[in-house]
């Protein structure tokens, strides 16, 4: 890492520039959004999307956050992405322990089970979970959500982590066994704080995947009191008619906790992909 | 390193288990404020839903209704959710079936949507309060269509399943400024109008502000096949009251007449790609003299163009696309079905009416005397007109399931040219006489 190193090599520059372009192409739909997020509606239908706004218009924005009770739609997604992360890694954890240490009989077909059921659309859910949950006495609650990314996030997490604790250093299990220790001690005492950078990535995807959610919450989640941003953002889009500034405002504050939730969270992000690298 | 990496899995594992906490206990809460309010709302609580934008015509108008209501009903309180247009339209079925459905919603109308709910038993028969309250002396044959569905849920007959409040039609925006300076007329006439389209393209600007990729092309497209047409056959065509002959001298005239304007360059070949929003941006902006389009522009038009004079007038011809707007329906499972109807009520009176037409809707029941503003005057005389001539000929989409996206591509291949006329009547033909043999005609 000597500074020569660094800047001795054009092919370095060469993928740094490359970095700086894609960087910004991945950027300028945000920028885009920003710019309108700011613009009256006068401004925009004149000067159309990529105008500079004249001043500061936060009408759309603050218009948009009492039209929907945004602060509640906060809560509401924070909540469902929360419990479903949280649990989601458990499921997975608990899950994967009995697979990839335990190694159950018939784990290789269960766990071509969990992908295929991670492969299903979510369209074709709809109806069966309705029933369900309805039946359940469910429909239209925030549980109802929870419990079902807990089942769809977990399967994912079932396979991935099985995979990875399949390759966990038997010497250490065997070690603890030795030692006397129960199979809840070891899992609790051993496999769960060795794993835990792969689990806080879980952790983290699953929270945005979840909050990112869009179809399910839209038809479980009927009472405005329980909706999520994303489908409080659906509000916006009319039949004909389209309002892009406040569209534009109401993508912000959608897309902003979640940019803020990965930032305090991407050290332990990066970490915990190194982690493996390393090993 | 490690430390503080224990640190924060700490903190985030203390803060996730605060929200599983926080989550239980809320729930508790909300499951016991939610059985409380289901108790009392038997009586008191009249639940609406509707998709409309607070500040639209529709919007303000039954804002008033809502008030109204709970002066004239002491003691019911109206809950109102507003919902997105994408979660009515896609969940409507499963909530109405389930204890969660409203007691009054704004739905869309036509087959596909308000015809298949009340086939399937989902909606509430409001026959008898339309002729009780009258409603069916308020509005006209043409704004009944969609408010009445047979048993398998065709339009046009049967019995009444929703109340339309507002009227809407496709009429000819234009830029003033742009016909001044062009030295171009109104046009009265069909004639006038395609010479002024001509005087247009002389002088070197695209005339028509168009949108390939939605709605406003295949909407032209009908009106010039209305040109020929007469009520029989929008009858054939949109009720199934007779068969279609799509290569007779209405589609193929429209489909020629299309493709000549196209090459004449009264509509830009670039537009096969444009959506709507972009067609109505560039009128805004001054780009085009001319835009087709439908009266939901309206209150846009006159909240956002500042930089020009601008006025409707209709199509040259009898007839148009248009209709009734949405309506209410009363799910089968509302609780409070005469509290309902009380309000459908309540918007059809001429206060409520009149609101709507003052702040830039149609409204099907007004006072024409109590609207004060000229530019909503002549939008609403224009419709009444429309509506007198027997004029309203509904909208291209409706026959079919997906008939939508089958006119969109249909038409931009006769913008872009690459089929030639003929063809692309043989495509839009298909899928219609499909959709007829599906439903046993």
């Amino acid at each position: 890492m000597t500074s020569d190193r660094q800047f001795g090599q054009p092919g370095r520059w060469a993928v740094l520039a490359a970095l700086v372009l894609l960087a910004a192409v991945m950027l300028v739909p945000f920028a885009i959004v920003t710019l309108n997020a700011f613009k009256s509606p006068a401004e925009y239908s004149s000067g159309g999307p990529l105008s500079l706004p004249h001043g500061l218009y936060l009408d759309g924005i603050v218009a948009f956050w009492q039209r929907v009770d945004f602060g509640l739609k906060l809560w509401n997604s924070l909540l469902i992405s929360g419990v479903v992360a949280v649990a989601a890694v458990l499921l997975s954890v608990l899950n994967a322990y009995a697979l990839g240490i335990g190694r159950v009989r018939g784990r290789l077909w269960l766990l071509v089970l969990f992908l295929v059921a991670n492969t299903l659309p979510q369209e074709a859910l709809v109806y069966p979970l309705y029933y369900l949950a309805k039946q359940a006495g469910l429909y239209d609650s925030r549980l109802a959500v929870i419990l079902i990314f807990t089942v769809i996030q977990g399967a994912f997490g079932t396979y991935l982590l099985s995979s990875v604790l399949g390759r966990f250093p038997r010497g250490i299990l065997e070690a603890a066994e030795l030692d006397g220790a129960s199979r809840w001690r070891i899992l609790w005492g051993i496999v769960v704080p060795i794993s835990r950078p792969t689990l806080m990535v879980l952790l983290i995807f699953f929270f945005i995947w979840t909050w990112n959610e869009f179809f399910l919450p839209m038809v479980f989640l009927i009472s405005n009191d329980n909706q999520t941003v994303p489908v409080a953002l659906g509000v916006l889009q009319g039949e004909k008619m389209m309002d892009a500034t406040m569209s534009s405002a109401s993508a912000l504050l959608g897309i902003v906790p979640a940019v803020a939730f990965f930032l305090i969270f991407q050290r332990t992000l990066t970490r915990g992909i190194t982690v493996g690298a390393i090993k | 390193m490690v430390r503080l990496g224990r640190s924060a899995a700490v903190a985030a594992l203390a803060a996730a288990v605060l929200a599983l906490g926080a989550c239980g206990g809320n729930d508790g809460k909300s499951d016991a404020g939610g059985a409380a309010g289901g108790g009392s709302a038997e009586a008191k609580t009249l639940t609406l839903w509707h998709y409309e934008t607070g500040n639209s015509a529709m919007g303000t108008a039954w804002a008033e209704a809502m008030k109204e209501f709970e002066a004239s009903h002491p003691g019911v309180k109206v809950k109102f959710e507003e919902k997105g247009f994408e979660q009515i339209q896609k969940t409507a079925g499963m909530v109405l079936n389930s204890d969660e459905a409203p007691d009054i919603m704004e739905y869309n109308k036509g087959n596909a949507t308000a015809g298949l709910l009340s086939k399937q038993g989902l909606l509430t028969d409001l026959t008898e309060e339309a002729t009780k309250r009258g409603w069916d002396k308020l509005l006209s044959p043409s704004l009944q269509t969609t408010a009445k569905y047979d048993e398998r849920g065709i339009m046009g007959s049967g019995k009444w399943f929703g109340v339309p409040n507002y009227g809407e039609y496709v009429m000819v925006y234009y830029n003033k400024d742009m016909f001044d300076k062009a030295g171009v007329k109104v046009p009265t006439t069909f004639d006038e109008f395609t010479a002024a389209l001509d005087t247009f393209t002389k002088k070197g600007t695209t005339p028509i502000a168009m949108a390939g990729a939605e709605y406003p092309a295949q909407q032209l497209f009908y009106l010039l096949a209305l040109n020929k047409a007469n009520r029989a056959w929008i009858d054939s065509f949109e009720l199934y009251k007779g068969k279609v002959d799509f290569h007779g001298p209405e589609f193929r005239y429209a489909a020629q007449t299309f493709s000549d304007w196209v090459k004449k360059g009264y509509i830009a070949k670039n537009s096969a790609g444009m959506k709507a929003e972009d067609m109505g941006v560039a009128f805004i902006g001054g780009k085009f003299p001319i835009m087709v389009s439908g009266s939901w522009w309206f209150g846009r038009m006159q909240e956002e163009i500042k930089d020009f004079k601008w006025g409707s007038f209709l199509w040259p011809g009898q007839f148009a696309p248009g209709s009734s707007g949405n309506i209410w329906v009363v799910p089968e499972k509302s609780k409070n079905k005469d509290l309902a109807y009380d309000f459908i009520d309540i918007t059809m009176k001429k206060e409520v009416q009149n609101l709507l037409g003052n702040s830039g809707g149609i409204p099907v029941a007004a006072d024409p005397a109590a609207i004060t503003d000229a530019q909503n005057k002549e939008l609403i005389e224009n419709f009444n007109k429309l509506s007198t001539q027997d004029g309203l000929a509904f909208y291209p989409d409706w026959p079919a399931p997906g008939y939508y996206d089958v006119l969109v591509s249909g038409v931009q291949e006769l913008i872009n040219g690459d089929k030639k006329p003929e063809e692309v009547l043989d495509e839009i033909a298909q899928p219609y006489n499909d959709n007829l043999a599906d439903i046993g005609n």
